[in-house]
């Protein structure tokens, strides 16, 4: 039989004495402890070795967890065969609750210790899953845990209907999910509960749950086994009921000025609105490539020819690119698009969902992000990017002349000392004035913007959909939103001369096929080299249909995209995107 | 102002009234162009599916005339232009904007598609049909009310159908609303929005060809998704109760009327439900959803093309529900072996087939020559909304064994206009026998059935841990507002649906 055994214990529960029973260094007054050897083994493992960083010990615990693994999965086949020949459904249909845990927690906070009430109107039914327990003689207590919270289910063998305790001590596994009702009690040591009066093995578990999932080594696996790392640290779970949190409220924040939802396709003849490399995909039926879209951009500036005047979307996004911790081959971004504006708007646009979010999220403004604190507080700093990189490494590009050589050497007699080679080589590969700027920034400036600022006015050269700056020529009216060095938000006046568009993205087609014929030329060199050289093969194509939307009139517009994987990492503290992404994509495991 | 705001304030104006104190400023695009002298404008600003008479009087403008005359012969039909001027009604009783400065935004380059008249019919009644022809929710449309008719034109260039077909808004703006009261609707019974990934490594969840694609620095093929059944149930395993999702899912094959390669599918999954509580959770759903658009639980629908005469859907709850294989042997008069997995019931749906000329394509599996008799003798019953309910086993491989009906499964498809619009199921969470399952559509598989679903194993190592009872329903979002907007072809529902490439 398998062993009682205490499961990651809840917060709620974990006193001093259920750890010392864990652990095997209880006092153990009256308590049933049968653990099996496998876990009895992997308790002492544990016993010995608390810590977090179990590395040394992964090779030869992995293979007894495996046996371990089986061994407990057999029995339990066993229990499921036991449960259907006493005419016991162990996989139910359905349980009608009446209560969440965390209703019954709040209804019943005043209750005192040791009170129970028993009257039919306290009748309460409640389910979930099991994750603690630990049986005396005739009495049981089991800690259930449903979406909401922890309650503790009492067991009194008096109490239930016919055999059900046996029921309950012979046939129930921590991990199993079990529909109860009863009445309300809460214990002498204080802890609200369920007099249970009958249950019902609602899903029979095959699988144990894991001691400890939180170690190191199994990092890969949290990601792998989302569900398990859910089940076992249910801190996980509400990161997703904060996205989903985050979402509702950024929908609210735009529908409440107008903004109309639309889909705009994934599938596409050609991957425009951004530089990236495209996932290509092949149609049957069409006997055709198709491009998975990089950007929503296009289309939806198509929706304001077509007439609408506030449009947003809120979708997928992919990107054939390396995977980081800020880097998921595929994401989600809201774009949102509003005719007779510009970008000052978008400014107070993306204030405005950022803090809404912020509160609905934390309830405050001053939010702590990996140990720094950031203030959200409104309004936020906007600054131009040329005096950023002024401010920081003493460069004024304004008074630089347009010589680009000149240029460089300024800049490297400026801050050279502090570069190592890589950034030194794309300084000196900058192929214009705007390009230089932009480098510098990226080096100096981005990693220096922790509190929320707005990076105005972008050089043209690396801005290819956004209108010319009113007063400054060479610049666009184009904005960054940074927040702890990160890009969160890009946003522009957009550009509606189909003339001037339709030469940026040409230019644009020009330089990619230029480096792309570079790396097609270089044959051999080194391993670094070549990766480089990867990046640029494949194709860019002109969106000829959006550059003739274009020419049937584009109301001035202002548009923005904004990445809310990077706003729910922000705002739930997550340090990698693949926290905040239920099931991120994952090297193949060996 | 919008110029929905600037109606609703100055509707009451008497006629020829002036309010010339005050300024309002207003944008558009010009849809029409009329002049009665070089020194009186006549234009017909559009915005936002909304429409405002411009009165550009020399006499009013900030120009002198001889400018006024000159900058006014410029502008032209489809430029952008902004307004500054005052609200007043014409002589007529138009409510109009006068203005004292005009500029063009952004002028169009090409010329706009007019209304093209066919010979038979009158101009000016065309005219006027158009004018009077206001779309909303559950009515018919006309097609031939549109400005722009030619479907290429339509659906290639959609920004001119937007621009010039004034009800094209309206059909997206239905949409919008379908998703949004869905989302409201799901968000106060405690269920949490969600995103599964879009590309994947198996493509489970769904019997249908996938699209696949290749991630380069992992060297790894990925799989679009053809629902995102399996992911969200794992979600549910860890602990998400209440769950949904509504996104894009992709299949690669051919494209018609219902079909094309992406649409959006709504699905959600409640734990502790069975397959009954999402029968009336549905029912709730359409019918309220219908209710609030349209104003009554009443739809007409032209099923059958705009040449023939509209059907009327009744969403009024509770829906008709069909035991799937009762209603086939009462309808066709058989008694269909009850062991649907052996021999015997092959042969003898094969037989059925035959008999009452329903055809089947090879493969002939006994899950394949069932579907084709519920198309035969159920679907067609189905124009009001319609459960057909307790599939069996062997059509339904993610669906739980039905509590007391041996070999059939607690699943029902809810049908509307002949058509599939949801298909739902008690969950199948007993691991042992989900591999059961997967196995038997190996079988199938290997006959030839190449829509026969994969296994997943990391589907199923999930189901170990522990799913608890729950029910979950997926549903077409595109099917759906093509029923609300009175539209017969998928397309007129997708912004840029998929074309064929143009030669």
């Amino acid at each position: 039989m398998e062993g009682l055994k205490v499961w990651r214990l809840s917060s709620s529960i974990a006193r001093p004495s259920n750890l010392r029973q864990l652990f095997g260094l209880g006092t153990s007054s009256g308590l049933v402890r049968c653990l099996d050897n496998g876990a009895a083994a992997a308790n002492a493992t544990n016993t010995r070795l608390p810590s977090r960083n179990r590395r040394a010990s992964t090779s030869t615990s992995t293979s007894t967890n495996t046996s371990d693994r089986e061994a407990v999965r057999a029995i339990r086949l066993k229990k499921v065969e036991q449960l259907r020949s006493k005419g016991t459904e162990p996989y139910g249909y359905k349980w009608d609750r009446s209560h969440s845990a965390k209703e019954l927690q709040e209804i019943y906070k005043d209750l005192n210790n040791g009170e129970e009430l028993d009257s039919e109107s306290h009748h309460v039914s409640i389910a979930g899953r099991i994750v603690a327990r630990r049986a005396f003689g005739k009495l049981a207590f089991l800690t259930l845990r449903d979406d909401s919270g922890t309650i503790q289910l009492y067991c009194e063998k008096e109490r239930l209907l016919n055999d059900q305790f046996e029921q309950l001590k012979t046939l129930v596994d921590i991990g199993d999910i079990l529909g109860a009702s009863g009445s309300i009690k809460r214990t002498e040591k204080g802890e609200l509960s369920v007099k249970v009066v009958s249950f019902s093995i609602l899903t029979k578990t095959l699988l144990p749950l894991p001691d400890k999932f939180h170690g190191l080594t199994d990092i890969d696996k949290r990601y792998r086994q989302r569900y398990v790392d859910m089940i076992a640290n249910p801190e996980v779970a509400d990161i997703f009921r904060k996205r989903a949190k985050i979402m509702r409220e950024i929908r609210k924040t735009v529908e409440s000025r107008g903004f109309v939802e639309v889909e705009t396709p994934v599938l596409q003849g050609a991957a425009g609105g951004a530089e990236a490399r495209p996932f290509v995909t092949y149609h049957n039926s069409l006997g055709r490539d198709l491009y998975l879209r990089i950007a929503t951009e296009l289309h939806l500036k198509r929706m304001l020819v077509g007439g609408f005047e506030k449009v947003y979307e809120i979708g997928r996004i992919f990107r054939n690119e390396g995977i980081s911790t800020r880097h998921n081959p595929e994401f989600t971004t809201i774009e949102m698009y509003e005719a007779y504006s510009d970008y000052q708007s978008m400014m107070d646009m993306a204030e405005e969902i950022v803090t809404q979010c912020a509160l609905e999220v934390n309830g405050k403004l001053t939010i702590d992000y990996q140990g720094t604190e950031i203030q959200l507080q409104r309004p936020w700093r906007r600054e131009t990017m040329h005096n950023l990189v002024k401010e920081v490494t003493g460069v004024d590009f304004t008074e630089l002349e347009d010589d680009l050589k000149v240029a460089k050497d300024v800049v490297l007699k400026a801050v050279g000392l502090g570069l190592d080679s890589k950034d030194k080589s794309s300084i000196e590969a900058c192929p214009s004035l705007g390009h230089l700027l932009n480098e510098v920034f990226e080096i100096f400036v981005e990693p220096k913007l922790l509190q929320p600022t707005f990076v105005l006015d972008y050089p043209i050269e690396i801005s290819p959909l956004a209108k010319p700056h009113r007063r400054h020529a060479g610049l666009t009216e184009r904005f960054e939103l940074f927040i702890c060095g990160r890009e969160l938000a890009n946003a522009f006046s957009e550009l509606t001369d189909p003339l001037d568009q339709r030469a940026r993205l040409e230019e644009q087609v020009r330089q990619h096929n230029k480096k792309r014929a570079e790396a097609v030329s270089v044959t051999d060199g080194t391993g670094e080299q070549k990766n480089i050289d990867e990046d640029s093969m494949y194709e860019v194509t002109l969106d000829d249909d959006f550059l003739t939307a274009l020419e049937y009139g584009m109301p001035p517009a202002s548009g923005m995209g904004l990445g809310i994987d990077r706003l729910v990492m922000l705002l739930t503290d997550s340090a990698s995107i693949r926290d905040v992404i239920a099931f991120p994509v994952l090297k193949i495991s060996q | 102002m919008s110029i929905t705001e600037f109606i609703d304030k100055y509707r009451s104006l008497h006629v020829g009234e002036h309010v010339e104190n005050t300024e309002i400023s207003l944008a558009g695009r010009i849809l029409n162009k009329r002049s009665s002298s070089s020194k009186l404008y006549f234009y017909d600003l559009h915005g936002n599916g909304a429409k405002i008479q411009v009165m550009a009087d020399a006499r009013h403008s900030n120009m002198d005339e001889n400018e006024f005359c000159k900058y006014h012969s410029g502008v032209k039909r489809g430029d952008i232009v902004g307004i500054c001027g005052f609200p007043g009604k014409s002589q007529r009783g138009e409510l109009s904007i006068f203005p004292r400065s005009l500029v063009v935004l952004t002028p169009c380059l090409h010329m706009l598609p007019r209304h093209t008249v066919t010979s038979n019919s009158d101009e000016a009644q065309s005219e006027k049909k158009t004018r009077n022809h206001s779309w909303t929710p559950g009515i018919t449309r006309n097609p031939e009310t549109n400005i722009l008719r030619d479907q290429e034109t339509r659906y290639r260039q959609r920004y001119l159908d937007l621009m010039l077909n004034s009800e094209v808004q309206k059909i997206f703006g239905t949409r919008a609303k379908i998703i949004s009261y869905s989302r409201d609707f799901l968000d106060n019974l405690g269920f949490i929005e969600v995103e599964t990934p879009a590309m994947t490594m198996t493509a489970g969840g769904a019997a249908a060809r996938p699209f696949i694609t290749h991630h380069n620095e992992l060297n790894m093929k990925l799989y679009m998704r053809i629902s995102p059944e399996l992911y969200l149930k794992k979600l549910v395993v860890g602990g998400l109760d209440r769950v949904y999702e509504i996104g894009k899912v992709f299949r690669n094959e051919g494209m018609d009327l219902t079909h094309l390669p992406e649409f959006t599918m709504f699905e959600f999954y409640m734990a502790y439900a069975d397959y009954n509580d999402l029968m009336g959770i549905i029912e709730k759903l359409l019918s309220g959803m219908v209710k609030e658009m349209t104003g009554s639980h009443k739809i007409k629908y032209h099923g059958n093309g705009f040449d023939s005469e509209p059907v009327e859907i009744d969403f009024t709850p509770p829906f008709r529900r069909i035991d799937l294989i009762e209603e086939i042997e009462s309808r066709a008069n058989l008694s269909i072996p009850k062991d649907l997995s052996s021999e015997t019931a092959n042969k003898f749906l094969l037989e059925a087939c035959e008999k009452f000329d329903v055809k089947c394509l090879a493969p002939h599996t006994t899950a394949r020559l069932l579907d084709k008799l519920v198309g035969h003798f159920l679907e067609e019953t189905c124009i009001n909304p319609t459960f057909i309910i307790n599939h069996p086993e062997i059509m339904s491989p993610l669906a739980k064994w039905h509590r007391s009906k041996p070999g059939l499964t607690e699943r029902f498809e809810l049908f509307v206009n002949k058509k599939e619009l949801c298909n739902a199921y008690t969950e199948l969470n007993d691991p042992q026998v989900q591999r059961q399952r997967f196995a038997e559509q190996l079988k199938d598989r290997q006959l030839g059935d190449d829509e026969a679903m994969v296994l997943d194993e990391s589907f199923c190592s999930c189901l170990e841990y522990g799913l608890p009872p729950t029910a979950g329903l997926g549903m077409g979002i595109d099917r759906l507002a093509m029923l609300l907007t009175d539209s017969p072809n998928v397309k007129e529902v997708i912004l840029f649906p998929a074309m064929k490439p143009q030669d």
